[in-house]
């Protein structure tokens, strides 16, 4: 009996390590990839970040000079109130159109399966292609906008959209909302489709008209997935760079440079990879906090279903 | 049977590599916007040759980006066509092959283009040696200046004039228009046909040891003028003031009555646009004379390439009389000064026009080149665009003189 009863904890223990050990070994191929591919790149980018390191030539140690000069790099800031700028209007826009076409797409109606395939299909593009296509579809000439404003009648001359900065602004924006509110679509399709039927049924029974159902019921037991369209939406619209690159090389006179634009900008054009290297891990910092901002707002985590 | 497998690539990346060495294929690149005779002597060497030269266009925007980050990655060329300015920069990092030896060598060494090898030289070692001439010239539609009733044969000869001309071309039509630039933020294109105009009139955008910014003179102001009446007259396309370079050649369109463009524009419009009838003239200062702006490429060689007997004996072909007429007719000009005169014989007489712009032209000279004029996103880029397309042309000014000081003075 007792040699049994001494037994007893030690053999679950060793069970409990080797499920432990099959655990990790489980998720090693995963934790593998996350190492290779974001943990050591990081800590070498942090490395780089201490150095004046040129792209071509030898690299030097300069502590913490990097990021000192940061806070009193004019063009830095600007790319970061550009990019915070962007940010919310096409954070807004986004919602603003995806929102509606959700709740268009949820219902089961007629022909519903082809609406949200011609909605999806801009986010199959790549985003470069896009901006391409949206440079075509701006210009001034042999563009389609600008001759078919004038073909309509509405106005006189067919416009220059990418000239000025708030047509070009406006244009990045409608192309961007076109190809990615169909992806924030889908995120907010699948939370409306998760909230059960009977709820909304015995709301309605209670009274409560189509207003307060989407106030007090819909938009509450939608918190996770629009904390996860927000922040997928937010954290892209940060990292934007493809479409100011393509479609106005950093706009009329540099009005449009985002800080990857400016991160890029400084490691390969002006090859100060060490600067660029300290930008990356200030962007980095900005996200991260951001996106807890954005957790503890929407009360995430701390509740469990 | 690892080691087996091992031994077995190495085996057949040896045969390989033996078999490659008997004729190489040499990996070059090239900028676009450079016209055609580079492509046009590659062929030439390619059809009587055993090596081979494959040559990869890459945006003139991005190649010293580009090239540098191949370097760093170990997937550079091995050899390459580089606008001129930037050897020195390529050459203090000891990315290049040093070809001193062999350069000497050469019988015709001492007339290859002064310029060119001054800048292909670092510490007395030569990294760099001529490829391509150009020079910028001012051209005029023939065609449209006797529809609008002007004299076809009769140069301009004042930016006055060039305005007058430009309003009676552009009665012409709805799509015609009396002038062009590329205005959208391109800096090599506004250096290449723009500063000529202070130039012409003594002035500079850089002291001469390039250690200050002088971009707010009066002539430079002038220059902005000339420019922004003509684009407020509507002149201009629309298309320009978003152009960054891709549309340079909007003359050959045919409804360009006047532009300012390169020598190798007139290679590719006598070849490839018989139809378009233009003269070509210096390009006038502001306050009065002429200049032009002296770029071209040279040949450099990534440090450490196996081709090396290949690419020397490209290099001679280009220099030979062959290679010379091929460039040439595609509108660089000779880079041997000792025959210069017999590879023009015959050709279009325009070019001599780009030869005679070599003698007022100009190439400044400053380490950084890319950072202060040619990158899209420099302040001599935006500085074009604001200044003749903005609203407050005096905080262009401002601005553009005081970010490229201090991107000179960061750099020393």
């Amino acid at each position: 009996m007792t040699g049994s009863g001494q037994k007893q904890p030690l053999s679950s223990r060793r069970r409990r390590e080797n499920t432990q050990w099959r655990g990790l070994l489980y998720i090693a191929p995963a934790m593998l990839l996350v190492i290779v591919f974001f943990v050591v790149p990081v800590i070498f980018t942090g490395w780089m970040s201490l150095h004046n390191w040129p792209l071509m030539g030898t690299s030097r140690w300069i502590g913490i000079s990097n990021y000192t000069r940061m806070f009193n790099d004019v063009r830095f800031m600007s790319a970061l109130r550009f990019t915070a700028y962007y940010t919310v209007i096409v954070t807004i826009a986004i919602f603003a159109v995806a929102f509606p076409l959700a709740i268009f797409v949820e219902k089961q109606r007629r022909f519903v399966g082809a609406y949200r395939t011609v909605i999806f299909l801009p986010v199959v593009i790549g985003l470069a292609t896009a901006s391409l296509l949206w440079v075509w579809l701006a210009n001034v000439d042999s563009g389609f906008i600008g001759p078919a404003l004038k073909a309509l009648g509405l106005v006189e001359r067919s416009p220059n959209l990418l000239a000025s900065f708030d047509s070009a602004f406006l244009t990045i924006i409608i192309m961007v909302v076109w190809k990615i509110a169909g992806f924030t679509m889908i995120i907010l399709l699948t939370g409306l489709q998760a909230i059960p039927a009977e709820l909304t049924e015995a709301a309605r029974i209670d009274g409560a008209g189509r207003w307060q159902r989407f106030r007090h019921l819909t938009l509450p037991l939608m918190r996770r997935t629009i904390a996860l369209a927000l922040i997928i939406s937010v954290t892209g619209s940060i990292l934007a760079f493809d479409q100011f690159y393509i479609m106005t090389s950093g706009g009329p006179q540099n009005r449009m440079i985002s800080v990857v634009y400016y991160i890029f900008n400084q490691s390969f054009v002006s090859f100060n990879l060490g600067y660029g290297a300290a930008l990356s891990i200030a962007l980095l910092v900005i996200l991260v906090l951001i996106s807890i901002v954005q957790l503890r707002l929407l009360r995430i985590g701390e509740e469990r279903p | 049977m690892i080691k087996r497998l091992l031994a077995a690539t190495i085996v057949a990346t040896l045969c390989l590599m033996s078999g490659a060495s008997a004729t190489e294929t040499i990996n070059m690149w090239v900028r676009t916007g450079v016209g055609d005779s580079f492509k046009k002597v590659v062929e030439a060497y390619n059809a009587s040759h055993e090596n081979k030269v494959a040559a990869t266009e890459v945006p003139f925007s991005e190649l010293v980006q580009k090239y540098a980050t191949a370097i760093a990655g170990g997937q550079a060329p091995d050899a390459l066509s580089m606008d001129l300015i930037y050897t020195p920069a390529f050459a203090a990092a000891g990315q290049l092959e040093d070809l001193t030896d062999w350069a000497k060598q050469l019988p015709y060494f001492n007339s290859l283009s002064p310029s060119h090898v001054r800048l292909g030289t670092y510490q007395d070692r030569v990294y760099g040696l001529p490829l391509s001439v150009e020079t910028s010239v001012f051209a005029w539609n023939k065609d449209l200046y006797k529809k609008a009733g002007l004299d076809p044969e009769k140069a301009p000869a004042s930016w006055g004039e060039i305005e007058a001309n430009a309003e009676k071309i552009r009665k012409i039509g709805d799509d015609t228009y009396g002038f062009y630039f590329s205005g959208g933020s391109c800096g090599g294109c506004m250096i290449f046909t723009f500063t000529p105009l202070v130039w012409g009139s003594g002035a500079d955008i850089l002291s001469a040891d390039g250690k200050t910014a002088t971009l707010d003179t009066p002539h430079m102001r002038k220059a902005v003028d000339a420019y922004r009446s003509m684009v407020k007259k509507d002149l201009v396309p629309a298309s320009a003031a978003s152009d960054n370079g891709v549309n340079f050649l909007s003359f050959t369109s045919g409804k360009i009555g006047q532009q300012s463009l390169g020598a190798f524009a007139i290679g590719t419009l006598v070849t490839e646009h018989p139809e378009i009838n233009f003269g070509v003239t210096l390009i006038p200062g502001i306050d009065g004379g002429t200049s032009s702006f002296a770029g071209g490429d040279n040949f450099v060689v990534t440090k450490g390439t196996k081709k090396l007997d290949a690419v020397k004996e490209f290099l001679e072909f280009v220099y030979s009389m062959e290679g010379q007429k091929v460039m040439a007719q595609y509108g660089s000009l000779p880079t041997r000064g000792d025959i210069a005169d017999k590879v023009l014989e015959g050709l279009d007489p325009r070019m001599q026009v780009g030869l005679q712009a070599i003698g007022v032209a100009k190439t400044p000279y400053t380490l950084q080149f890319n950072d202060l004029i040619n990158s899209a996103n420099g302040p001599w880029a935006t500085f074009t665009n604001a200044a003749i397309y903005g609203d407050d042309v005096d905080a262009a000014f401002q601005n553009a003189q005081s970010e490229m000081q201090s991107i000179i003075d960061n750099a020393q």
